[in-house]
């Protein structure tokens, strides 16, 4: 079964732990700043995860001069191959959603490719605000935890 | 798929795949230069050459070049036999002799035993290698700005009548492409020059950063049939329109402020 990335915002605490697991997994230097899977922070301690949202009709993937985007069927991510990226950064401007980041760096694209089907982000997310869900339920609410139930009854 | 002996090794390849892909699948390492996964290959560098040969050649073999020879059934690939090594470095020894100054070819020739050239160098050192990458990404792309002029030693890569070339759409491809970055470009969120010539950049109306030239979002614009604002957004700023989105999409299920 295709797995997808579940992003539960209101349990986003804006820790930068799913930023750093990914800076680290994937060397764009270490830096949290240069990441795949970025949060915006609405303000102290509530965040927004983005992510790509590997797109069944990717922009990416049409605009790509090169081919060099190309899906994994085994785990359903778009995947950039980085021998064929001749860095023209169309595809940068193409995302409608901005997942698409410029690493100057290593002068090359950087997007998520769900670390071949295990993302290291995931089991970094205290909160689970970040879940890795077979794709039918992706669409359903999250079972409450611990925590929210007790704010809620108050008990 | 067919079978074929690479170094005594057999592997199995694409029938008709360049022999170079099915040497490097076996772990073989062979150096190239004008070699691009993207790009059609297009046997300029001659560092790829092997020997082939079959049992009914009697020891007969041939060398050619691994990127554009297909893989066929039964053959028997060496890459590293004498002859192979002794052109490989003829071959790097020119190079050095043409571009002393460029660090790629310096460590590629000091690993093929090579310190300095035995050919006189060359007057006017330069960093271009002549491997037409620049020019065949341009052709791929569909832009055709740039190619090589003249022939022989006066052989170089320019732009027609080395004047600002006016196809040019500034995507900075052959500049990336370049094994010895030898295209001297700059850019900057209100401007690139490459080439000599200059850009405007298509600049985000929130933050003003820019990715890509208005040349290059006219170019895809009317390839992928979009408008060319569908390009102005950053990076930075579609992602924070995304997330305001989505966080307004729960607080109207009553979920986040």
């Amino acid at each position: 079964m295709k797995r997808i990335f579940r992003v539960t915002i209101e349990r986003c605490i804006a820790c930068g732990k799913c930023e750093l697991a990914c800076a680290f997994a994937h060397g764009s230097e270490g830096k949290p700043s240069k990441t795949r899977i970025n949060i915006f922070r609405r303000g102290p301690e509530l965040g927004t995860p983005v992510v790509c949202f590997q797109c069944d009709d990717a922009a990416c993937a049409a605009i790509c001069p090169t081919q060099a985007l190309v899906r994994n069927e085994a785990t359903g991510a778009i995947e950039m191959i980085r021998e064929r990226c001749i860095g023209c950064r169309l595809c940068v401007a193409a995302c409608p959603f901005g997942n698409m980041l410029w690493d100057e760096a290593y002068h090359c694209v950087q997007k998520c490719d769900l670390c071949g089907g295990d993302p290291k982000c995931v089991p970094f997310c205290p909160t689970h605000a970040l879940e890795y869900v077979p794709a039918d339920e992706a669409a359903l609410k999250p079972e409450p935890l611990v925590w929210e139930e007790t704010a809620r009854t108050g008990r | 798929m067919i079978t074929l002996t690479i170094n005594g090794k057999t592997v199995r390849a694409r029938e008709g795949s360049p022999l170079l892909e099915a040497i490097r699948a076996a772990g073989v390492e062979i150096p190239t230069l004008c070699h691009h996964e993207a790009l059609e290959p297009w046997g300029g560098c001659r560092l790829c050459l092997v020997d082939v040969t079959r049992p009914e050649w009697k020891g007969w073999a041939k060398m050619v070049v691994s990127c554009m020879y297909p893989a066929e059934e039964g053959l028997i690939v060496q890459t590293h036999t004498e002859r192979v090594v002794e052109t490989r470095k003829v071959v790097l020894d020119l190079l050095l002799a043409r571009c002393p100054e460029t660090p790629l070819i310096q460590k590629l020739a000091r690993e093929h035993g090579i310190e300095k050239s035995s050919y006189p160098p060359n007057p006017e050192p330069t960093d271009c290698i002549l491997c037409g990458l620049c020019t065949r990404v341009c052709d791929h792309i569909g832009v055709f700005a740039i190619s090589s002029v003249n022939r022989g030693a006066g052989r170089e890569i320019a732009p027609p009548f080395h004047e600002a070339p006016p196809d040019c759409i500034g995507c900075l491809a052959c500049a990336e492409v370049c094994p010895t970055s030898c295209i001297p470009y700059e850019t900057s969120d209100a401007k690139r020059t490459i080439w000599n010539k200059t850009f405007e950049m298509v600049r985000c109306p929130t933050c003003g950063k820019a990715h890509i030239t208005t040349a290059q979002a006219g170019f895809y614009a009317g390839r992928n049939g979009v408008p060319r604002s569908y390009f102005e957004t950053c990076d930075a700023c579609k992602r924070r329109e995304m997330a305001h989105t989505f966080s307004k999409l729960s607080a109207g299920a009553g979920g986040v402020r």
